[in-house]
This record gives C-alpha cells, sequence and structure tokens, in this order.
C-alpha cells in the first residue's frame, strides 16, 4: 500500500488542564475522503487546528508527505500543500472576492497577473466568477463558503481540510458544494473533512473517524461506523446503544 | 544605600494607587475591549477638578472624593455609548477605530486643558499635606508623609470596594461574564451596552479620584496625561492584559521604579527606565511577568 | 486603486507639471515656503498609512521617525561634519534602524501592544533627546544655514513625488498591498494561505518609517533649527493620524488628500487665529473623533464607495475559456 499522505500518531493537544485531543492516531491515503465526525466539543476543530500548524502537538506527532509538520506554522504548510476551510468563515471583507482569491494565488503565483489568471480560474470551478468584483462582505453564507473553499484551492493544495463547509446551506446549496467536492477528488485532492449533517458526510465518506471527548472511539467505512454501538452511544445516549 | 528603604517605602506608597487605576483601566479594557488612550487625561481632569474645587470652598480634597467620583461616572457613563457605538461598526476594524477614538479624545482633552489651564504646574493642597511619621525599626529608618498614606489608604479602599463588587454581587458577575464572553453573556441577560456605560463610569470615576490623590501627593498640569496614560499601559501589560491580579505587583514595580529615580537618579529619566522595562517584557514574556495576558 | 477613466491619470501628470513648474513661474517665497511644508505632510501621511491604514497597525508615535531623522541629520553634520548628502540618507536609515528594534517585540503580538509600546516609545524619545548632551537638550540644535528656498522645494517635491511612486507600486500593484490588507482584515486567517504576518508587518513598518526619516532630514536643514519640541513632540504624530483617519485609511490618495485639507487649515488657523493655537488641538482630536464615528472610511474613502456603488460591467479575461456552471 502507498505511503499515507498524513499520518496522525497519538496525537494530544492539551490547554492548561483540557485535553482536547487525547491520543488520537489514524491516517489518510491518498486521493481519499475522510471525514471526521463526533457530537460538540469531540476535538474535531482542535485536531484541524493542530494539522494546519494554528496549534502544536503537546504530544504526539502529525507526519505530512512524509515530512513531520507538529508546530510549524500555517504558512509554511500552505507551501508544503496544507490548504483548509474556517469553521467561522471569515473572508477578507473589505475586498472584493477576486482579491481574496488572488491573495491565495500569490503562494503559487508570485506575479499579479499570473496571480489573477489563475484566481479567475478558481472562481470558474466554484461559480463565484459572476461575483468577483463584489466586496466580500456582500456575500451571503453560501457565497462566504464557497469562498473560503475558493481561497483554499488557490493555493493548489495536494490536502484539503474543510471544516463545516456545508453547514448553515440550504438543501440546494449543500448538493452544489457536495459536486464541488467530489470534483476535487476526481482531479487527485485528498480530503479531510469536518461535517455535522449526516447524509453529506455519510455519501461522500470513503471512511470515517469518530472523535468523543477527544479520543477516537471508531474508524472505518461510513456502514461500519454507523453500527457501531460507541458511535451510536455518543450520538444518541446510553439507551439506544 | 541608606535610601533604600525610603525608596521601597515611596515605592509601595505610589505604587499602591497605581493599583486602583491600572485594575479600573484592565476592567475596561476586559470588558469593552477597548484601550482607553485617554486615561491619563481622565486623571488630570480629575486633578484639576479637585484642585478647583478646593480653591474655591477650601474643604480638604480628601473630603470631596465622592463628589468628584460621582461627577466623573456620569461623565464616563455618558460617553461610554459613543465608544460602543465605534466598537460594535461593521465598517472596518471596530477595534483599530476604538483605539483611533480615544486617541483622537485625548488630544481633545489635552488641548481643552492647556487651553483652560494654561502650561503651570501646580499641586492640591491638603489638611495631610504637611504632616508625617517616623519609622524607626531595626536601625531604619523612613519617612512616611501622611498625605502619601492617606491616599494609599483611600486608594486600597476603592480596590476593596473595586473587588468587593465585582466578586460578590450580581451586577460584578455580569461584568465578569461579560469580559469572558460577550455573546454568551448576552444571552443569559447581561444588557452589554449599560453594563459597558456602568463599567466605564466607574473607571473614569475612579481614574478622576485617583487624579486628585495623585494632585495632592506630587503634582498637577495640564500635560500631566501623558505620563499617566504611560504608566496605565506600562501596568497593564506587564500584569497581563486583562489579568486583573497582576496589577498590585505591576503597580508597586512601577511605583518602585518612579521612586528609585526621584531619589538615586534623574526623575525625567522615570520615562525613559519605564519604557525600557516595559519593551524588555515584551520580548521575553509578552502576556506579562506572569504569562496569564490575552 | 483602478481608475476606470483616463481623467485620473491626466489630473495627476497636470498636477506635477503645475508642481515643477511653480517656483519658475512664482517667486513668492512665502508661498514656496507653505507648499514645500505642505507636500512634506502629504509624504508624512501617506508614509505613516503604509502601516496604519494597509495594515491595520497603528503607530500613534509616529512623528518619532520624523525627529530621528531630524536629529540624524543635526548630529552627522555639525558634530561629525558630513556632508548634506550623505547625512540625509544616514536619517532614513537610522528611523528604519528603530522601526526594526522597535517591532521585533511588538508586531508578534496584536495590535494593542503595538499602538501602546510605539506610543510609548515616542514619548521616550523625546525625553531622550531633552536630556542628551549631544542632542542639544531642550533647546535643540542648530544646523549650518543653507538658504535657498528653491532648493528645498524641489528636494521636498522629488521625494515625495518618489515615495508615492514607489509606495503606489509597492501597495497597489505588487502583491504587497493585498497582503497587507489581508493582514489587516484577518491576520489568523491570512497564516492558512501562505502569509506571513510578521514578516509582513515588519516589512510595512520599516517602509513607513524611511522616507518619513528622510523628511524629517530635508526638514532639519530646511528649517535649520530643530527641539525636542517641534519636533519630536506630539504634533506631528497627532496631525499624521489626523491627516490619514480624516482622508481615508487603506489609500493613498485618502491621506494625501487628507494632508492638503489639514494643513491647509493649519496654515489659515495660525495665520489668523494664533492666540488660538491651542483650540487647533482641540479641533484636531475633534476631528478625529468625529471622523470615526461619521465617515470611518475618511473622505476618499467615502467619496470612492459612492462611485463603486454605481453598477459597473463585470469582465473575465478572454485566455479563460469557462464552461458554463449551472447558476
Amino acid at each position: 500500500m502507498a505511503e499515507p499522505i498524513l499520518k496522525v500518531a497519538s496525537l494530544t493537544k492539551c490547554f492548561g488542564g483540557l485535553t482536547a485531543v487525547d491520543d488520537v492516531s489514524f491516517q489518510v491515503a491518498q486521493g481519499e475522503i475522510v471525514g471526521l465526525i463526533g457530537p460538540n466539543g469531540a476535538g474535531k476543530t482542535t485536531l484541524f487546528n493542530v494539522i494546519s500548524g494554528y496549534y502544536a502537538p503537546t504530544k504526539g506527532s502529525v507526519v505530512f508527505q512524509g515530512a513531520d509538520i507538529g508546530g510549524k506554522p500555517p504558512y509554511h504548510l500552505a507551501g508544503v500543500g496544507i490548504g483548509r476551510t474556517f469553521q467561522v468563515v471569515k473572508p477578507f471583507a473589505g475586498l472584493t472576492v477576486l482579491e481574496n482569491v488572488v491573495i491565495a494565488s500569490f503562494l503559487r503565483h508570485p506575479k499579479r497577473a499570473d496571480a489573477e489568471r489563475q484566481a479567475w480560474q478558481v472562481l470558474e470551478t466554484t461559480g463565484l466568477a459572476d461575483r468577483a468584483h463584489v466586496s466580500a462582505a456582500g456575500l451571503t453564507l453560501a457565497g462566504r463558503k464557497r469562498l473560503e473553499i475558493s481561497k483554499a484551492l488557490a493555493l493548489e493544495p495536494s490536502f484539503l481540510l474543510l471544516d463545516e463547509v456545508v453547514a448553515g446551506l440550504n438543501p440546494t446549496e449543500a448538493d452544489r458544494t457536495v459536486e464541488l467536492i467530489m470534483k476535487l477528488k476526481e482531479q487527485g485532492l485528498t480530503i479531510l473533512i469536518v461535517e455535522h449533517i449526516m447524509r453529506v458526510i455519510m455519501n461522500i465518506s470513503d471512511r470515517l473517524v469518530v472523535l468523543n471527548f477527544g479520543r477516537k472511539i471508531a474508524e472505518g467505512t461510513p456502514a461500519e461506523v454507523c453500527g457501531d454501538p460507541q458511535v451510536i452511544q455518543a450520538y444518541l445516549g446510553e439507551a439506544a446503544a | 544605600m541608606e535610601l533604600l528603604p525610603q525608596a521601597l517605602t515611596d515605592g509601595i506608597l505610589l505604587g499602591g494607587i497605581y493599583i486602583t487605576i491600572a485594575i479600573a483601566f484592565s476592567l475596561t479594557y476586559g470588558v469593552m475591549h477597548v484601550i482607553d488612550f485617554a486615561v491619563g487625561e481622565w486623571i488630570m481632569f480629575g486633578a484639576f477638578t479637585g484642585f478647583y474645587l478646593n480653591k474655591w470652598t477650601g474643604l480638604d480634597p480628601f473630603l470631596f472624593l465622592p463628589v468628584i467620583f460621582v461627577l466623573y461616572f456620569g461623565i464616563g457613563y455618558a460617553i461610554q455609548p459613543v465608544i460602543h457605538r465605534v466598537l460594535s461598526g461593521t465598517k472596518g476594524n471596530p477595534f483599530l477605530m476604538g483605539l483611533v477614538f480615544t486617541f483622537g479624545l485625548a488630544i481633545m482633552f489635552r488641548g481643552l486643558a492647556l487651553t483652560v489651564f494654561g502650561f503651570y504646574s501646580n499641586s492640591i493642597p491638603s489638611m495631610f499635606s504637611e504632616g508625617s511619621f517616623n519609622l524607626d525599626q531595626l536601625g531604619i529608618t523612613v519617612t512616611i508623609p501622611a498625605v502619601r498614606l492617606v491616599g494609599l489608604c483611600y486608594a486600597l479602599a476603592i480596590t476593596a470596594i473595586l473587588h468587593y463588587l465585582l466578586k460578590k454581587t450580581n451586577f460584578g458577575l455580569g461584568v465578569r461574564a461579560l469580559a469572558q464572553h460577550k455573546d454568551a453573556a448576552g444571552l443569559m441577560g447581561v444588557n452589554s451596552k449599560r453594563t459597558g456605560s456602568y463599567v466605564y463610569g466607574i473607571y473614569v470615576g475612579i481614574s478622576a479620584m485617583t487624579g486628585v490623590l495623585l494632585g495632592c501627593i506630587l503634582s498637577i498640569g495640564a500635560q500631566m496625561g501623558n505620563e499617566y496614560t504611560i504608566f496605565a499601559f506600562f501596568v497593564v501589560v506587564l500584569a497581563g492584559m486583562g489579568y486583573l491580579a497582576g496589577v498590585p505587583w505591576a503597580a508597586l514595580l512601577l511605583g518602585m521604579v518612579q521612586s528609585i529615580f526621584m531619589i538615586y537618579f534623574n526623575p525625567s529619566h522615570t520615562l525613559l527606565a519605564v519604557f525600557v522595562i516595559l519593551y524588555v517584557i515584551l520580548l521575553i514574556s509578552p502576556r506579562g511577568l506572569f504569562g496569564k495576558g490575552v | 486603486m483602478k481608475t476606470t477613466t483616463g481623467r485620473g491619470p491626466a489630473f495627476l501628470a497636470f498636477l506635477a507639471v503645475a508642481l515643477l513648474v511653480l517656483p519658475l513661474v512664482m517667486h513668492d517665497t512665502f508661498v514656496l515656503r507653505v507648499l514645500t511644508e505642505g507636500i512634506m505632510w502629504v509624504g508624512l501621511a501617506i508614509a505613516f498609512d503604509v502601516i496604519a491604514g494597509y495594515t491595520g497597525y497603528l503607530n500613534f508615535g509616529h512623528g518619532a521617525f520624523f525627529g530621528i531623522g531630524a536629529y540624524t541629520i543635526a548630529v552627522l553634520m555639525m558634530q561629525a561634519n558630513l556632508p548634506f548628502a550623505l547625512a540625509l540618507p544616514a536619517g532614513g536609515l537610522a528611523a528604519g534602524i528603530v522601526a526594526f528594534i522597535a517591532g521585533v517585540p511588538t508586531l508578534r503580538l496584536k495590535g494593542a501592544y503595538f499602538a501602546i509600546a510605539t506610543w510609548a516609545l515616542s514619548r521616550a524619545i523625546q525625553q531622550l533627546a531633552l536630556n542628551l548632551d549631544f542632542t542639544g537638550g531642550p533647546d535643540g540644535m542648530r544646523l549650518e544655514a543653507f538658504l535657498n528656498p528653491q532648493f528645498f522645494y524641489y528636494l521636498m517635491l522629488i521625494t515625495v513625488g518618489l515615495t508615492f511612486a514607489i509606495l503606489w507600486y509597492l501597495l497597489e500593484r505588487a502583491p504587497f498591498g493585498l497582503k497587507l490588507k489581508a493582514i489587516r482584515e484577518d491576520e489568523e486567517g491570512a497564516k492558512a494561505l501562505g502569509l506571513n504576518p510578521t514578516k509582513l508587518k515588519m516589512q510595512a513598518f520599516i517602509l513607513s518609517a524611511l522616507p518619513t526619516g528622510i523628511l524629517g532630514g530635508i526638514y532639519a536643514y530646511w528649517i535649520t533649527f530643530i527641539d525636542p519640541s517641534s519636533t519630536l513632540g506630539d504634533l506631528v504624530s497627532d496631525q499624521a493620524v489626523v491627516m490619514v483617519v480624516f482622508g481615508g485609511m487603506g489609500t493613498l490618495f485618502g491621506p494625501a488628500l487628507g494632508a492638503v485639507l489639514i494643513f491647509a487649515f493649519k496654515t489659515i488657523f495660525w495665520a489668523y487665529l494664533s492666540d488660538f493655537q491651542l483650540l487647533y488641538l482641540i479641533i484636531l482630536g475633534a476631528l478625529i473623533a468625529i471622523s470615526v464615528i461619521f465617515i470611518p472610511n475618511g473622505l476618499w474613502g467615502t467619496l470612492v464607495r459612492r462611485k463603486a456603488d454605481r453598477p459597473r460591467p463585470e469582465r473575465a479575461p478572454a485566455a479563460v475559456v469557462a464552461p458554463e456552471e449551472g447558476n
């Protein structure tokens, strides 16, 4: 089997007395979509923050494409090929949609003209090209989530961390986002996705990793995970298990 | 070397007063998330109000401290909605705009003070101004001017009241909740606008009162605001921004630095020393001496 | 600032020519001096905006760089006998070095620390100048008199013109400006896009300091007398803040406009109301406060917004062949 693109080994992250991520280990293979699920407060976003360089691991390691990236700053990781979206979308409000993406394009295309060209292409892919000159502050939530994805895509990543890109969207918008994600997978992107909308994450994920209280409690295909009593207990409580 | 105990004593006496300002200032930052560049100006206005009240009524300034508090509480309470509006703005960066706004206020106040009060230095006389105690223990003699001691007592009393207010009342609970998590506190029924007004009013009132104390102990002048603003910043950054428990230590340190410079070195170098210490702290431990700043 | 019509550049060209030709036509040295100072303020304001408006980091002690430049020139020329041509770049360099030293501890922290520390630094530097012997203490320093209004006018004009052009390129054409704005809008998010905020902030800060130091140096030689209150006092910093906030942060034309208007106001004010100089300070402060409340984007920003609200045709570059997305 080929070397996994991401290897998380015994990863622990503590904040003072609080252990947000507790001895979590899993791997993601090239080209997979792995879903990260778990009740609120399970540590999913913290895990994302460690993988994307916003937090340094307290213990354990994160190995990306064979290199240990624990503790490296986010801007280094962007260069290495990790892109991410944020759960609370914060576009660069004072700038236009195009400018938002161009800033990300600068990573691979230092010249303004090249960056703009690539940004347009990304906007075409994500369907925001018609709103390119609109101020980012004027976008709807759906637009902003698309913009988040656009910015991450402009980095030309090999690995994408998607944090609740579907939450809050109406079913039509959600479906279009799912289409986009599947298209990205076809293009060879590896994706680690956090999502609460079960029908979405069950359908698109090749495998799932389930967290609860910072620990991994299950891992496997969606079918396997659904039947796991621990998972059911975590979501629905004792009685349902 | 024989002067060291005196320097330390002076430092404690002065530092105790700085505690009061710094706690109010830090609290305001914690609740309203605004760094008030006008803090020194509030102190200055309080000092001048005390000066003129004393001049016109002949009453000892320590007696009308509560009056000063009420007056400036009112002013602060009235101004806060404007600050709140600036900080709630959707355009640009509200925090930045808040900084600019208080900076503008500071300039305006300084100009006002210079216009009305001129460039002269003065000091507020008080019944305590002449008296002093001498402590003779263990072969060390230390002179404690009465006015500084009374000033310290007053400042500690204010701090104690503030502490009680914050820890033991519902209002204080709301304030602390607001400082920790504005939205959650709002959902629990804490009115952020009104609580913010109270906090800002209390802070301005306390600053003004402390100005009177400092005016009795040291001096007053229309330009004194600058110095005290830097002092307030110093204490708050050293303590850790928003970390109230660190304030007493940082305030005492400031008092020490000031006293040591007054006794051993050139007092006008105090500002330089304060800045150097601030700079070094920011280099090694930006979250304050205790590492608990925000 | 994309100008959609040809009128903008044409106006600028006309202005440039007019300014260049002026001393040949106008022989009133008073007017020349006023213009020289006005041009200087334009330079100060746009330099300040690099760190304040574009990057979103407020340096309320910007005037310190001006004073550092002035004093460096004075000391180098009067005590080391350096010629002006060598002393001037040294003045700019000194300001840049101080920016670097001040920036190291503060730029990796949040904006609040930066505002506090830089403001305190400017107060401390003034104290330094007041207390050191070789800076002349409160009496200041005198430079060798070189009275040539035309020389200083052109020097100021060329310096500010060059500064404007360089900043225009760096901030509006090159990626640098957009990256700074990204940091201003969302510093944490910008990191995920490959931007190193501390490095960029430092570059912006030094970039704001260099021209300011040079302008201070020119000022020192021009006025031939400097002292802590005129070059290291509050007024330079305060006026820079007003000009930028009132004019419009985050652009180059905003601060330029603000500088022209505020300077014009100041000149008229001090000419006719010199008894009320302190009133000027009150007005400055009030202007800042009012601008923040009512025109947070400044005059220029508000004007531009009005233009932008009018519908513009959307266009994509011809090179992109776009498959139709079902919208």
